[in-house]
């Protein structure tokens, strides 16, 4: 190890005394040697190194299931590792607790900022300490309030400690939670996918507060799924493959070409190649006149038997609220559905797959998922109607059933112990597959898919891109959305752009530019 | 080091998942255990055939009961109108019989009482269904809406004279020397097993539990299935109380459901904690029941005060559901 430096070792409590610290200083505030964690049946982490240095924004990659929680975890004193070091500041510890880490200086912001939203945000902020009583009794709110502001003041956030935190924006409340961890004295802070529920401005204010608080001498690790955050951000990147270290690079090394290939291993492809230009002659298999309902407002678009249509927006857009509409999922207000040259009128998602129209929505595990069931049940959902004996009873004709979901699982590659096995077993690109392969066997025409390459990792992904465009060759309509908008020129033959419930754009062939739809999405006059 | 790991992968193959088979067969195995005990204490008198009959008889009632409630917690429901529904069913069969002698034969009222249950049952689903209150404190309301009518119907008063000897042959008769209640809980436990693991009803119920949301977008009609599974699961309770009735030869109009309730929600609960572990089942239900049997019949032919009944029982519930939650809790 080659922390020798024997001038710094600033006392633990005093965060600001290190604010101090020379740029580019070589000191390593985190330092893990050949740390490897067994869990029976698996080795989640096999000999893995990492270095944070002091005031130093670590970004950490890889696909699910590649180590990452397993070592956030480790670090953070939630779990113990079978083998290996983890020195903070040069100093060998034994986290045995989750205190143990946060005494140490370590704080974990979780994606969802593990804050209590019906509190205050000073109530938040002092939540896992003892807050300032009279009389040791009763809370001492103006000196909490103190406390708050002085805590807010040094983050940088300008607003009311006594706001509730469900009031907040999405960059707020991800700042509110660094306040909190930098108010526990952390100078370790883990960020794990900060970034997931915020707008593209919101991740640049979020941004700017990181840079500052590094250069006052905290230390981040930042997880992410997003590349493009990781290229703005990361001072230095390591990426974990099957739990080991598939590589580091400093901001100067870093290339897209040499992460992805780092994240997803050597053998498998990466898919460049885009659909764009590519002609479609297809019938028009669903056709919106003037739709209304909910945010989404006018919506007109024809949507042709081959095509892959992308609906892009920011979030509240109406891009993804379009679709539930489409689907019935929303109350349809007004407006015409024409589906295979037929008027429609689909009262509930029931009237919709009857339609042919398939619906994979964005949360897999709170709106498509069965847990705890088998892959079997959860590809066979909709389509038990075809495997009854008869209209009354409707006994279900296992054999049949299990003969239909293996021959799916088989074509889309899905990788699982059995059709018997629980979905929860299966990775998330797995779990999607099986999803996408409900439809796929209810026989629907019309495909709507609410991001669905959505938490799911890399190798994954082309998986899924190259199963949408097969769903499409097959002669079925694809409407797509994503919350990253590279992902429309790579998917999309077609794009129409959202903002504020109404269509502002629509993009074809080799217009379709993530600049282009990004520049439509979010408005000319919004330039920052 | 890669020595070692050659080792430790050959060790994890032969490690035994304690956790994991308490969580499955840790309900079987203490019935086993209870089974050995109660021989062993009582050889002449516990492990015959007699007393296994006896014990199925003296469960018969729970049984059918908590069959019909396991269909409604497979989709999330918990009824606690069982109990008044019980009483009901009994109350209204005695009641048609002797007021209306000439006219009502013990088919048609049976009929007749198991519909008025299967009615209440189906409007304890419009509650939950369309007026989206949660079946906890609907089933609670109806059950005291139900209690309260047939206290008002009856004027409190127990129907002891009058009731056919027709009527007394579904608690006390027997078929093939196995007697009638028996019979009953089996064919409910099978028809309703069927329903559960073979029928397109039952795979939705079962989806419906698991996500309302995933069944709905997946084109199931999930507002229509909470009348069903409730008013399956009055009728059982009904059937239950009718029995009941039929074995005092009274048709009672308070009382009689309520000694079933918790040990009905006990059968099942425990049910949910073997072979499959946190899914409500039929077998497992089975299971729950004549443990719930065995433990009463067992404690009181070795002796011991009936108090200790209830506290075993106790025990036992908390036992099984914390194997089943120690399974759960490890997966995430």
């Amino acid at each position: 190890m080659s922390v020798s430096s024997p001038e710094t070792r600033p006392a633990p409590s005093t965060p600001d005394g290190a604010a101090l610290l020379a740029d580019g200083g070589a000191e390593i505030a985190l330092e893990v040697k050949g740390l490897v964690k067994e869990y029976p049946g698996t080795r989640a982490l096999d000999g893995v190194d990492l270095q944070i240095h002091r005031g130093e924004i670590h970004a950490l990659l890889g696909e699910n299931g590649a180590g990452k929680s397993t070592l956030i975890r480790l670090i953070c004193g939630a779990t113990r590792p079978t083998e290996g070091q983890i020195l903070f500041e040069g100093r060998l510890v034994e986290l045995n607790s989750p205190q143990q880490a946060q005494d140490l200086g370590v704080a974990v912001v979780h994606q969802h900022f593990n804050l209590v939203p019906q509190l205050s945000v000073a109530e938040n902020l002092f939540l896992s300490q003892t807050l300032p009583r009279r009389a040791g009794l009763f809370v001492n709110w103006s000196a909490t309030e103190k406390r708050a502001r002085k805590l807010l003041d040094r983050v940088g956030l300008k607003i009311d400690p006594w706001t509730e935190v469900s009031k907040l924006r999405p960059d707020e409340s991800a700042m509110v939670a660094i306040a909190k961890a930098i108010g526990s004295d952390a100078r370790i802070i883990i960020m794990d996918e900060p970034t997931s529920a915020l707008l593209p401005a919101e991740v640049s204010i979020l941004f700017g507060h990181m840079r500052r608080l590094a250069t006052e001498g905290h230390s981040f690790l930042y997880v992410s799924h997003r590349l493009a955050e990781v290229f703005e951000i990361a001072d230095r990147v390591t990426v974990l493959r099957d739990g080991r270290r598939a590589g580091a690079w400093t901001r100067e090394e870093m290339s897209r070409k040499t992460i992805i290939r780092a994240i997803v291993g050597g053998d498998k492809p990466w898919v460049e190649d885009t659909d764009a230009g590519r002609a479609t002659h297809g019938e028009p298999v669903i056709v919106a006149d003037a739709l209304a309902g909910g945010r989404v407002r006018d919506l007109s678009f024809e949507l042709r038997s081959g095509e892959i249509l992308g609906f892009a927006g920011l979030p509240g857009s109406g891009a993804e609220e379009a679709l539930d509409l489409l689907f019935a999922r929303s109350a349809v207000l007004s407006g015409q559905l024409t589906v295979h040259g037929k008027p429609v009128t689909l009262r509930s998602p029931r009237d919709a797959k009857n339609a042919g129209i398939a619906l994979v929505p964005k949360n897999r595990h709170t709106e498509s998922l069965l847990a705890g069931a088998s892959v079997r049940e959860n590809i066979s959902l909709p389509n038990l109607n075809r495997f009854v004996t008869d209209p009354v009873a409707r006994f279900i004709r296992r054999g049949r059933e299990r003969a239909d979901s293996q021959e799916i699982a088989t074509r889309l590659a899905i990788k699982m112990p059995s059709i018997e096995a629980s979905i929860d077993s299966l990775s998330g690109g797995n779990q999607q597959k099986a999803i996408l392969g409900r439809w796929l066997a209810s026989g629907a025409k019309i495909f709507m898919l609410n991001s669905p390459t959505a938490a799911v990792d890399i190798g994954a992904k082309a998986d899924i891109y190259n199963l949408i465009r097969q769903i499409a060759a097959s002669g079925a309509g694809v409407i797509f959305t994503s919350t990253e908008v590279e992902e429309f020129p790579r998917v999309c033959q077609r794009v129409i752009v959202f903002r504020d419930g109404v269509v502002v754009g629509e993009l074809a062939g080799a217009n379709a530019t993530e600049a282009n739809i990004m520049h439509l999405a979010v408005g000319g006059d919004d330039e920052r | 080091m890669s020595a070692s790991v050659g080792l430790n992968s050959s060790d994890r193959k032969a490690r035994f998942d304690l956790p994991a088979w308490l969580a499955r067969f840790g309900t079987l195995a203490s019935l086993a255990l209870l089974l050995i005990v109660f021989s062993l204490a009582r050889p002449d008198v516990f492990p015959t055939i007699d007393n296994l009959l006896n014990i199925m008889n003296q469960v018969s009632i729970l049984g059918t009961m908590a069959f019909g409630l396991t269909v409604c917690l497979v989709m999330g429901l918990f009824d606690l109108s069982i109990a008044a529904m019980a009483t009901l069913g009994g109350y209204v069969a005695t009641f048609l019989l002797v007021q209306y002698p000439d006219t009502i034969g013990v088919p048609e009222a049976v009929l007749i009482s198991l519909a008025v249950a299967a009615v209440i049952g189906v409007f304890n689903g419009l509650i939950v269904s369309y007026l989206g209150i949660s079946a906890f404190i609907a089933t609670l309301a109806t059950g005291s809406i139900i209690t309260g009518a047939m206290l008002g119907i009856s004027n409190s008063k127990t129907i002891i004279t009058g009731i056919p000897d027709e009527f007394l042959i579904i608690g006390q008769g027997a078929l093939f020397g196995v007697s009638n209640p028996i019979v009953i809980m089996l064919a409910i436990g099978v028809i309703l097993w069927l329903l559960l693991e073979h029928t397109q009803l039952g795979r939705h119920l079962y989806a419906i539990g698991g996500s309302a949301e995933a069944s709905r977008l997946s084109g199931i009609a999930v507002k229509r299935y909470a009348p069903i599974a409730l008013a399956i699961c009055a009728v059982c309770a009904a059937l239950g109380g009718l029995m009941a009735a039929s074995v005092l030869g009274a048709g009672r109009p308070q009382g009689v459901g309520d000694t079933y309730l918790l040990n009905a929600f006990a059968a099942v609960f425990i049910g949910a904690s073997s072979l499959r572990p946190g899914k409500f089942h039929i077998v497992g239900t089975f299971i729950g029941v004549m443990l719930i049997g065995i433990i009463n019949n067992g404690l009181s032919v070795m002796g011991v005060p009936t108090y200790w009944q209830y506290i075993v029982q106790g025990v036992l519930l908390i036992i099984a559901l914390f194997s089943a939650g120690l399974l759960t809790m490890r997966r995430r």
